[in-house]
């Protein structure tokens, strides 16, 4: 679809426009491995009669809706429709799966699931959960405000059990030990991007659930081509699989792992080409809300990779359609301000940038790993270990502020987002010398945001009016 | 009356200017963080550790919050705030600087000082999994290669004999501060624990060798005293509440829980801070290697940095709490947490319900700022007198 299609906006409420079904179901559907195809009608279906009673907070016009799941005013890329059903209706896939007995198992943000994905197990993050148990405990046809409150006070719960510096992702451990998430195992990756991680993951131990835990170790300040940090890892891998298979998942041969690793590795190529034709294109294509998605979306396909890659497929030739016919996003700037954003589990109410003159045109967050294939031939187990220690967000500082400064320099970037949510430590660490090592190399002004924002929907006025005056600042820079 | 705490406090008051005049004859000073830095091998190669640790100043807070942020744990902005000024003489007289990555904001410490200040820096890097085989033969590895980078630094290579005595040699410090730090604890005490604090922190500094002969005077000196106690001549110190000290570390500098519990007449039995009695606990050496070094110090008691996702019976820190308890018969554990410490904040809960049935228990949350002083003070005096009743209710039992 070449042509950018107004949502329907009626009483408060948005609808996607029955203008665009026929070009919709065009592009077809898509292939779960835990349900039978979906097709386009049913997506369709679902995201125009079904979605809107069961989800009504995704549905409501409100500046606060959080950037991840709002629809933005004008409909300009089909595949994110697709995005969208997958976000909201993976809860129905996982649990019909999970009563046939495939486990679901809660992992970190920033991680592979190449793993998970050949055990046959439901890899969950914790922003997925988050959302899993925000629509579950509180039950469906909720509004905004309510699942807003309902967040807090789960958050609340979490942060008086353990600890009100922790971060907001507290929220997920929190629905998991009320049982509101049926997790079986919790099984992360120690990375270096959040510091909350293993002592949360720990505190099962503790709660009445005790649902077991495994943590796969990251070994700091490691190289890939440092032989005892691999094999460090590729036994910690080993072990995790054959713990998901204790847990009901099966244990992958080394030709099924290489499969998944395959999968993965066409995934990170659509959202690496994806990422560069954006940042190349002479005019934006479409929304900021677009790029961060996709760019991110390798991180974790909401538990579905077959679906996720299809998706990715579809999304790069579509932006590469518009970008070829010289097609602009129709509320982005003819001549923005490029924004980088760095820091873990951020996204910005991306809109809003565009609307203010702005475009975001890179992340470190996610992008990073879809910028590193795993060998396919060989040890897969030695294979991930080293993709692991060759994840730029996870090098040593120096050079993850030197791999971002390569980022700064092809994404054309104009200023440099730093944020960081209240509690991690880790991001808000090593800010201030990613920050000098950037300006020194690119000489573009950076913000700092110091939040605590994240899955919550009526903070984000405040980095918001920083963002915008940053874009100002930076657009009186331009001329 | 102990002549070698005065001996003790006076080394130590003397030794910047001797690493200072080290230096100048061409020896070379490794100021290191974290317990799990294995000062042996720095020993062995004739390099002088020094462990650099120091909390309370507000004011290098504020400074070394300008190269971190507020977020992060007061005692490493406070670490990047002594690097800033350069004003500390054992920050000033360290040439490279080591750190074990068992906190990860040590770590970070670590990039920022070798960044903004151009501080050489060395990294051991701990395992998460230290209960697992593999997480045992990366750190045997690791070892291996932190020990190649101190010998580049050296320019010597390590001897297996030097090793070997350095191991011997702490072995010796480590059971002769055992055997002191039971003094501590005694009925009646024949010295303080704040006092037994100060001489463990002692050995942060001063030269190994002298360090050990006077632990060794010391625990002679007090060995008469017990006798003199026992044979009448000594007043015993008056009975006060008997309080465990756990939680984040309490650095050289960092007086405001001790002086808090001190004024509000209670008295420290114990502790299991890793600048006390986690320094050495449950450390043995056993095979005189690189590998055996790596295994002793896996297994010595952990800290809380390294999260254990096992049942909290099996836990060997919990354990050493409850073992502490046991034989310095406390009464109270106070849980001091410092802003942003996530290892033991996170943990205050579980430990106080762990531990519930067997003694009382109050977290401190608090930085380096004189400002929460007197919540502190009314919590620490209700806590005294919380325990004076627990006694007071246990006789009426007992009758």
């Amino acid at each position: 679809m070449l042509k950018s299609v107004k949502m329907v906006t009626h009483n408060g409420t948005v609808s996607f426009p029955e203008e665009i079904k026929e070009a919709f179901l065009e592009t077809g559907g898509l292939d779960f491995r835990l349900r039978p195809y979906a097709s386009a009608e049913e997506i369709w279906d679902f995201m125009t009669r079904e979605a809107p009673v069961r989800f009504p907070y995704y549905y409501t016009s409100s500046p606060y809706t959080a950037a991840v799941y709002k629809f933005p005013d004008y409909v300009e890329c089909l595949w994110t429709l697709k995005f969208h059903y997958m976000l909201m209706s993976y809860r129905d896939r996982f649990l019909a799966a999970h009563e046939k007995g495939i486990p679901i198992v809660f992992i970190q943000g920033g991680q592979g699931m190449e793993p998970y994905h050949a055990a046959r197990c439901i890899a969950l993050r914790p922003f997925s959960v988050m959302l899993w148990g925000g629509s579950v405990s509180a039950k469906e046809g909720i509004s905004l405000r309510e699942k807003a409150v309902s967040d807090m006070q789960i958050e609340e719960q979490g942060r008086r059990e353990i600890s009100p510096e922790s971060c907001h992702l507290i929220n997920g451990h929190q629905w998991i030990k009320q049982g509101f998430v049926p997790v079986s195992l919790i099984a992360p990756y120690l990375c270096t991007r959040c510091s909350d991680t293993p002592y949360l993951a720990e505190s099962h131990r503790s709660s009445d659930r005790k649902t077991p835990v495994l943590m796969v170790d990251f070994p700091v300040n490691s190289q890939p081509d440092q032989d005892w940090p691999v094999e460090y890892i590729a036994e910690s891998l080993h072990r995790l699989v054959d713990k998901l298979a204790e847990a009901g998942g099966r244990k992958p041969t080394d030709e099924e792992l290489r499969q998944s690793i395959k999968l993965m590795n066409q995934g990170r190529k659509y959202v690496r080409d994806y990422v560069e034709v954006w940042r190349s294109a002479p005019l934006i294509p479409s929304y900021s809300n677009d790029f961060g998605w996709l760019s991110r979306f390798s991180g974790e396909y909401f538990g579905e990779p077959e679906a996720g890659v299809q998706l990715a497929r579809q999304a790069y030739a579509e932006v590469k359609e518009r970008i070829d016919r010289g097609i602009k996003g129709i509320e982005v700037s003819e001549d923005p301000v490029r924004l980088f954003i760095c820091g873990s589990c951020y996204t910005p109410q991306a809109d809003r940038i565009d609307r203010a003159g702005g475009a975001v045109v890179g992340y470190d967050d996610f992008w990073n790993r879809a910028t590193i294939d795993v060998s396919e031939e060989g040890d897969p187990y030695v294979n991930l270990a080293r993709a692991m220690l060759a994840w730029p967000y996870e090098r040593p500082t120096v050079e993850r502020a030197r791999w971002t400064v390569e980022q700064i320099i092809k994404s054309r970037a104009n200023g440099l987002i730093f944020a960081y949510h209240w509690g991690c430590q880790l991001q808000s660490a090593v800010s201030r010398m990613i920050a000098e090592i950037v300006k020194k190399e690119t000489g573009i002004p950076i913000l700092y945001l110091e939040l605590d924002q994240l899955g919550k929907t009526q903070t984000v006025e405040q980095s918001e009016n920083r963002i915008e005056s940053f874009i100002e600042m930076l657009s009186v820079n331009k001329k | 009356m102990l002549s070698y705490l005065a001996k003790i406090k006076q080394a130590v008051e003397s030794r910047p200017a001797e690493l200072a005049k080290a230096r100048e004859k061409g020896a070379k000073v490794v100021g290191y963080f974290c317990s799990y830095v294995p000062e042996e091998i720095i020993h062995a190669l004739r390099l002088i550790p020094v462990r650099l640790e120091y909390g309370g100043d507000e004011h290098l807070v504020d400074i070394g919050g300008r190269y971190v942020s507020k977020n992060n744990c007061v005692f490493i902005r406070e670490a990047v705030g002594m690097f800033a000024e350069k004003k500390d003489p054992f920050v000033r007289n360290s040439d490279k600087v080591a750190v074990a990555t068992t906190c990860l904001q040590i770590y970070r410490l670590a990039e920022l000082v070798n960044h903004f200040f151009q501080v050489p820096t060395a990294i051991l890097v701990v395992p998460r999994s230290f209960y697992y085989p593999e997480g045992r033969k990366f750190f045997q590895k690791e070892m291996g290669n932190f020990a190649r980078e101190l010998e580049t630094f050296s320019g010597k290579k390590l001897d297996a004999g030097a090793l070997r005595d350095s191991i011997e040699l702490y072995k010796n410090i480590r059971q002769t501060l055992r055997e002191i730090y039971k003094y501590q604890a005694k009925d009646p005490a024949i010295i303080d624990w704040r006092d037994v604090f100060q001489v463990i922190h002692a050995g942060f500094y001063l030269d190994r060798e002298y360090y050990l002969s006077l632990l060794k005077y010391l625990l002679a000196e007090l060995m008469e005293e017990e006798k003199k106690v026992q044979a009448g001549e000594v007043d015993a110190l008056e009975e006060k509440p008997r309080i465990l000290l756990a939680g984040s570390i309490i650095a050289r500098g960092d007086n405001k829980i001790i002086n808090m519990i001190d004024r509000m007449g209670g008295r420290i039995v114990a502790d299991d801070l890793c600048t006390g009695q986690r320094f050495f606990a449950g450390l043995e050496v056993k095979d005189y290697s690189l590998e055996g070094l790596a295994d002793a110090y896996l297994d010595k008691v952990p800290c809380a940095s390294l999260p254990y996702p096992f049942p909290l019976e099996t836990d060997r820190r919990l354990a050493n709490l409850s073992q502490l308890i046991d034989e310095c018969r406390a009464e109270g554990m106070i849980y001091h947490t410092l802003r942003y410490c996530d290892p033991f904040t996170f943990k205050a809960n579980e430990t106080k319900q762990f531990f519930k049935d067997k003694v009382a228990f109050m977290e401190i949350h608090t930085e380096y700022a004189p400002s929460d002083e007197g919540a502190i003070m009314t919590r620490v005096e209700a806590f005294m007198e919380l325990i004076f009743n627990l006694r007071a209710s246990k006789k009426v039992l007992v009758k």
